[in-house]
């Protein structure tokens, strides 16, 4: 699969020339190059962020929902009635053209996430830029009690059976964060695709878990009408032994494949999906997912995304 | 006396019903004329007949003008009957007969009940390819 991955990343940059833009048009020589009519729906694409970034002083409120495990069957109605896998419930503004500030809450670990986007690239509809290119970057607080990380002890020796030490607690053991370089191409007006690699980096791991991880991502649109979509994403945490701190990989990040449904209008979106992530915020998921999908780690999902302009 | 007070109760309720049956629901009423600026009255469409953009002005009114204004632009979307005001029957003659800009004033600046498109609909080329599908709803 990982072969498959960077395969059909790189594929995406080559093809890049050979697929031609349908909606260009003749534009006059002078005219400045203007950005593809919505590469995306949305600015989230289920667990991922896309290149979309709404007007200057647009706020949005997103809601994203991860039911619980669709392992019990019709027990627990494949989850729905299951405790929730995860919650976040976040804000976004648009400071700027192409800039966006986010905070956002989460069930698990009580994360307070504060992210920022920059497209610093837009896809041109003359071709002059054929990718749209964007960063993302979101740090995260562990916000569950201080007697969570006092009680924890840490071995530091090379040895793993070697002692533990307790260490003071300190703020800082709470930050996590994550980096992501997004590039991604709206091929046609039915298909758009988008690969990104992430770095993802834990001030504070438990034992047998690295501290950084490195991930390969693609999502996808196939749109069905001007509403509505089949959405994909893949999420892949690499194995590199140059920086684990591991001897070998133990409960290693399972990726994260997810595929659903997307409807949107002029002020919402609504994404419902079926995914093996356990979690809603990427760097929780690039390194303690365990929910494998191919042996039913795989839960139901929403996002709804809703807008208001100032 | 029990059963005084319960046939009291249900019979003040069937007649609370039966009345609130007589009562009409708010009619929606028509909206007042516009005043439309007279720089967007003399606005010229730069993309008039362009039949190019006949796709892409059919996906926008699905998008964002559809669950008001209906599939023929006859007001009559989903979200119609929850107005206050008429969306508006484009279908009509006098509506009809507004010059392209005043259309584009009324589809994109909005008052009231019409919300302002401005900022969801940046690219202008989008914008004339929905007034020039609204031209075709005669």
């Amino acid at each position: 699969m990982k072969r498959f991955l960077s395969i059909f990343i790189c594929s995406l940059f080559f093809a890049i020339p050979v697929f031609g833009q349908d909606e260009t048009e003749e534009a006059p020589v002078k005219q400045k190059p203007r950005p593809v009519r919505s590469p995306w729906s949305s600015g989230l694409l289920i667990d991922n962020q896309t290149s979309v970034i709404y007007s200057p002083k647009t706020l949005e409120f997103v809601i994203q929902h991860k039911f619980g495990s669709v392992e019990n069957g019709r027990s627990d109605l494949f989850g729905l009635y299951a405790p929730a896998h995860d919650i976040r419930l976040g804000l976004n503004y648009v400071i700027m053209r192409n800039v966006q500030a986010g905070w956002g809450i989460s069930k698990t670990k009580m994360y307070n996430d504060f992210n920022l986007k920059w497209t610093v690239f837009e896809q041109t509809r003359e071709e002059t830029m054929p990718v749209s290119v964007t960063l993302f970057g979101n740090m995260a607080i562990d916000g569950r009690s201080k007697e969570f990380f006092e009680s924890r002890k840490y071995n530091h020796s090379s040895d793993p059976d070697g002692p533990f030490t307790e260490h003071p607690y300190r703020f800082g053991q709470r930050m996590s964060y994550f980096s992501q370089l997004i590039i991604g191409r709206k091929f046609n007006e039915w298909l758009s695709v988008q690969a990104a690699a992430s770095f993802t980096h834990y001030n504070l791991t438990e034992r047998n878990v690295d501290h950084d991880k490195i991930g390969a991502h693609v999502s996808g649109r196939v749109k069905l009408s001007p509403q509505s979509s089949i959405v994909f994403n893949y999420d892949a945490p690499l194995k590199i032994k140059d920086i684990s701190e591991q001897r070998e990989f133990i409960n290693h990040p399972k990726p994260n494949l997810a595929l659903g449904w997307e409807v949107a209008t002029s002020t919402h979106a609504f994404q419902m999906y079926i995914g093996s992530a356990g979690s809603i915020i990427p760097q929780e998921n690039m390194l303690y997912n365990q929910n494998d999908w191919q042996d039913g780690g795989l839960a139901v999902g929403f996002v709804i995304t809703r807008l208001w302009n100032f | 006396m029990k059963t005084k007070n319960v046939v009291v109760i249900l019979a003040s309720l069937i007649l609370g019903v039966v009345f609130m049956s007589f009562m009409n629901m708010q009619e929606q009423k028509k909206g007042a004329p516009w005043n439309v600026p007279a720089e967007y009255k003399s606005m010229k469409n730069p993309h008039k007949g362009d039949a190019s953009l006949e796709k892409l002005g059919k996906a926008a009114w699905a998008k964002h003008c559809r669950s008001c204004h209906g599939n023929m632009g006859l007001g009559d979307g989903p979200k119609a009957a929850s107005m206050k005001t008429f969306p508006g029957n484009f279908k009509d003659a006098k509506f009809q007969a507004q010059t392209d800009g005043e259309i584009y004033y009324q589809s994109f600046v909005g008052r009231d009940e019409m919300p302002n498109f401005e900022k969801k609909i940046t690219d202008e080329e989008e914008r004339w390819a929905i007034v020039n599908l609204i031209r075709t709803m005669k």
